[in-house]
């Protein structure tokens, strides 16, 4: 049903919205307009609606879920890439499924305000205490590792490996993601595998390749710490720490403390036309168009948290190392696969561990492209070591596994094409954060 | 049992009229034989793990970490060390004859009869070796060789059963030998010295010893206090009373933060009366392990001797019978010789050279 002349009228909205913003001149106003949503379902009678929202522009509020959030600048480029688009597939009837997705694309935007979850509430008593918690090698078994270990504010809060270096005596299996506006996901870990970022913290304080933690240990470790005490009496009203609240002080850090949005894209999306390069806004264009990158990675996170078989090469650290081979096969066991796929484990089977449906192997949910800068390498099992690798990687367009995406096709990008995606890529990191690290609490004697 | 039984071990424990209500003792007796006959390859494999760290979760210490054979096979320390970032607060017993007793750990909370189960518990327990055996697992694929032991072993590849039964064949197989007072025991005067036959006697009259210290393995396999107070390391160091209050909490003691006491028996039971009762550790290898006591607060056998002769600690829940024993210096040495002719010769072996982890043929597993 999507036609070519259906895709003229979709740039419509957009350049109407973007001639009346322009003399709103408002800046970060993050306009929800459900016309320009997921659904590629904008109609010519959206546009009335868009109107109208633009004309209470500086009402809304940005509070509002931001899907389909559209802003000056965004809706400006988001015309020209558009008619890219509608020009390099106007002779198509039907259209396919990559040309569907494209459409379909939540635009992108600047970051909504963090959500948070009605159970923990941000205060500064949490953010506070869960940035020590953050660095404190007390949370695993062996009190040698913290959250920083693998998530280290000077490696963009990844550890800078291909693959993880995981708990004393283990190696881990994927790469460490950067926490840096993990907040934003409602999928958490390579194959999304929990839904928050309390279940995050849970799974990797506890998980025996990450931090091998005892919860009742940890909460005794802290009850013996007079300032976690008081701390988390201060953040909870507790007269004894938890583990759960453990858990919703380092949420509640991560939410405040490890959100980026700074980046000169933002910054261009807030109106500032020169704060991207002329070759990165070409390479936006291209993100949106010929080399289809907001297929995927869209909407303000620039992901569409679903799930991909990218057909990606295998890390040959698994034919190098025994230990990447034991966190392997017992990632296969403890996931609870048929003996079968367990016997034969030679890869990371991604979103397949959780359903168990073959349509899943190796399918990863898209990660975000913001902060990328610092974030290398890329990739679930860090494959690849820079950016240009990744843009190469896709211009070639995978291999030839038919369960590979469809959306994955070589794009024939021209050398000037590729630097011009990796400008508009490097544009989306903004300043490094960076953190003085807490001082730890010390232990205490509670009896005289 | 009854070929243990001595006429005249018997005549002279009633003759020496220390037998309260509490019931009879057994009289002492020679060790007890394993009653399975275990597996040479499954002992040899075990042996391996039990020296190998891969069984503790960040691969650091093993089973040897705290069960030397440096030092009896226990720690010698007061207070066991515990898995890295924690502090034991209680002493390590050593596991020679461990299968020949009726209960495991100071409460007496696993049967000695269920071994594997007890390697299990180290295992995984926060406080050992904190290790998930699925890991374990996995890690035992990683090394060609111990994929060949346990095929020897069992017949296959190694599964978590497998582990804990070559561990706890080990174990078992680890039992004393040559004890002099056995050899005296079946005949052969000389093989203690007058001195310690003297300790003997006190032991089995005056000192009272055998009321609970009684049977083969000079245990009575039940639970005691002798009114010590806990030793005050445990509080004194937060990573021990960490440990120590996890440890109840999780067992499921209610007053656990307030504790300044082992709840002992307590802890398993949940029964009042037997708050702060331990149970009665065998004598059999004792000289080689020290300190003493659950929590290791009486360094030499002397102190342990000394302790008893002035009745016991300070505790309300101290049970009755321990009184003043009004023992000479002599009789407390004589005492002292007779606990040093309950060991045998040194269990010595060669600590094994642990088979390194290879690379497997990716896929094929």
């Amino acid at each position: 049903m999507v036609s070519a002349s259906l895709r003229v009228i979709h740039s419509l909205p957009c350049l109407l919205l973007s001639r009346n913003l322009l003399v709103v001149c408002t800046a970060v106003c993050l306009l929800t307009s459900a016309g320009c949503g997921k659904k590629d379902a904008t109609t010519a009678g959206s546009s009335e609606k868009t109107a109208t929202a633009t004309s209470q522009v500086t009402d809304s509020s940005s509070n509002e879920t931001t899907k389909g959030s559209v802003t000056p600048a965004e809706s400006a480029t988001a015309e020209s890439a558009t008619t890219e688009t509608t020009a390099s597939n106007a002779s198509a009837e039907n259209p396919s499924v990559e040309e569907t997705a494209l459409l379909s694309a939540p635009p992108l935007g600047p970051l909504p305000e963090v959500p948070v979850p009605a159970d923990n509430p941000i205060t500064q008593a949490k953010v506070d205490l869960g940035r020590i918690l953050f660095f404190d090698n007390r949370l695993s078994g062996d009190a040698g590792t913290s959250c920083a270990s693998c998530h280290d504010p000077r490696l963009g809060w990844g550890d800078g490996q291909a693959i993880s270096r995981g708990y004393a005596g283990t190696q881990h299996w994927r790469n460490s993601q950067t926490t840096v506006n993990s907040a934003f996901f409602s999928k958490l870990f390579w194959a999304g595998e929990v839904p928050s970022l309390e279940a995050q913290a849970k799974s990797a304080i506890t998980g025996n390749l990450a931090g091998n933690g005892d919860t009742v240990m940890i909460e005794e470790r802290l009850a013996l710490i007079p300032e976690y005490v008081t701390r988390f009496k201060e953040a909870f009203g507790v007269s004894e720490p938890t583990f759960d609240l453990v858990l919703k002080a380092i949420a509640s850090f991560e939410r405040v403390e490890m959100i980026s949005r700074d980046s000169p894209f933002d910054g261009y999306l807030a109106g500032d036309i020169d704060a991207l390069s002329d070759d990165a806004k070409k390479g936006l264009a291209l993100f949106k168009g010929k080399a289809r990158c907001i297929a995927c990675h869209n909407g303000p996170l620039m992901s569409d948290e679903d799930y991909h078989f990218l057909n990606l090469p295998e890390n040959k650290l698994f034919e190098k190392d025994p230990l990447r081979q034991v966190a392997l096969r017992y990632q296969h066991y403890i996931r609870g696969v048929p003996e079968e796929v367990y016997r034969n484990a030679d890869s990371d089977l991604g979103l397949y561990y959780t359903t168990k449906q073959e349509s899943d192997r190796g399918r990863f949910r898209t990660p975000s492209l913001r902060y990328l800068e610092y974030t290398a390498p890329y990739m679930h099992n860090g494959v690849f070591g820079t950016v240009e690798d990744v843009i190469e990687f896709y211009d070639q367009g995978g291999g030839d596994d038919p369960s590979q995406s469809p959306l994955i096709k070589p794009l024939n990008l021209t050398e000037d094409e590729k630097f011009e995606l990796a400008e508009f890529l490097y544009s989306l990191s903004g300043s490094e954060i960076r953190i003085q690290t807490p001082k730890l609490p010390e232990y205490q004697a509670v009896f005289d | 049992m009854s070929r243990f039984f001595g006429t005249l071990t018997v005549l002279l424990v009633f003759a020496a009229g220390v037998v309260k209500a509490q019931g009879e003792p057994r009289p002492l007796g020679g060790l007890p034989s394993l009653g399975e006959k275990l597996e040479p390859a499954q002992v040899d494999l075990g042996r391996q793990l039990f020296f190998d760290p891969r069984l503790s979760g960040d691969a650091t210490i093993s089973c040897a970490t705290c069960h030397s054979p440096d030092h009896g096979w226990a720690d010698g320390l007061a207070l066991s060390r515990g898995y890295p970032g924690t502090r034991y607060f209680r002493n390590t017993p050593t596991v020679v004859n461990a299968a020949l007793g009726r209960l495991m750990y100071w409460d007496g909370r696993l049967p000695a009869s269920d071994l594997p189960t007890v390697v299990r518990d180290h295992i995984s327990e926060a406080h050992f070796l904190q290790a998930d055996g699925r890991l374990v697992i996995e890690r035992m694929r990683q090394v060609p060789e111990y994929e060949r032991q346990f095929n020897d072993a069992f017949g296959g590849e190694p599964t978590y059963g497998r582990i804990l039964n070559s561990v706890a064949a080990f174990v078992s197989s680890l039992t004393s030998q040559g004890v002099p007072f056995d050899k005296f025991l079946a005949g052969d005067e000389a093989a203690i010295s007058d001195e310690a036959k003297q300790g003997l006697e006190l032991f089995k009259g005056k000192a009272g010893c055998i009321q609970c210290h009684d049977g083969a393995m000079l245990s009575d396999g039940k639970f005691h206090s002798l009114g010590l107070n806990a030793n005050p390391e445990i509080f004194k160091d937060p990573l021990r009373h960490i440990t120590f209050r996890r440890f109840f909490r999780t067992l499921g003691v209610p007053d656990y933060a307030l504790m300044r006491q082992d709840a002992g028996l307590y802890c398993v039971t949940k029964v009042k009366h037997d708050r702060e009762l331990v149970r009665t550790p065998t004598l059999r290898e004792v000289s080689r392990t020290a300190p003493y006591m659950h929590d290791g607060q009486l360094p030499t056998l002397e102190a342990v001797v000394s302790f008893y002769n002035s009745g016991g600690g300070p505790r309300a829940s101290k049970d009755e019978r321990l009184k003043p024993l009004g023992l000479s210096e002599d009789e407390q040495s004589a005492l002292v010789e007779f606990l040093k002719t309950l060991s045998g010769k040194p269990i010595e072996v060669t600590r094994p050279k642990l088979p390194a982890y290879q690379l497997r043929k990716l896929g094929d597993n």
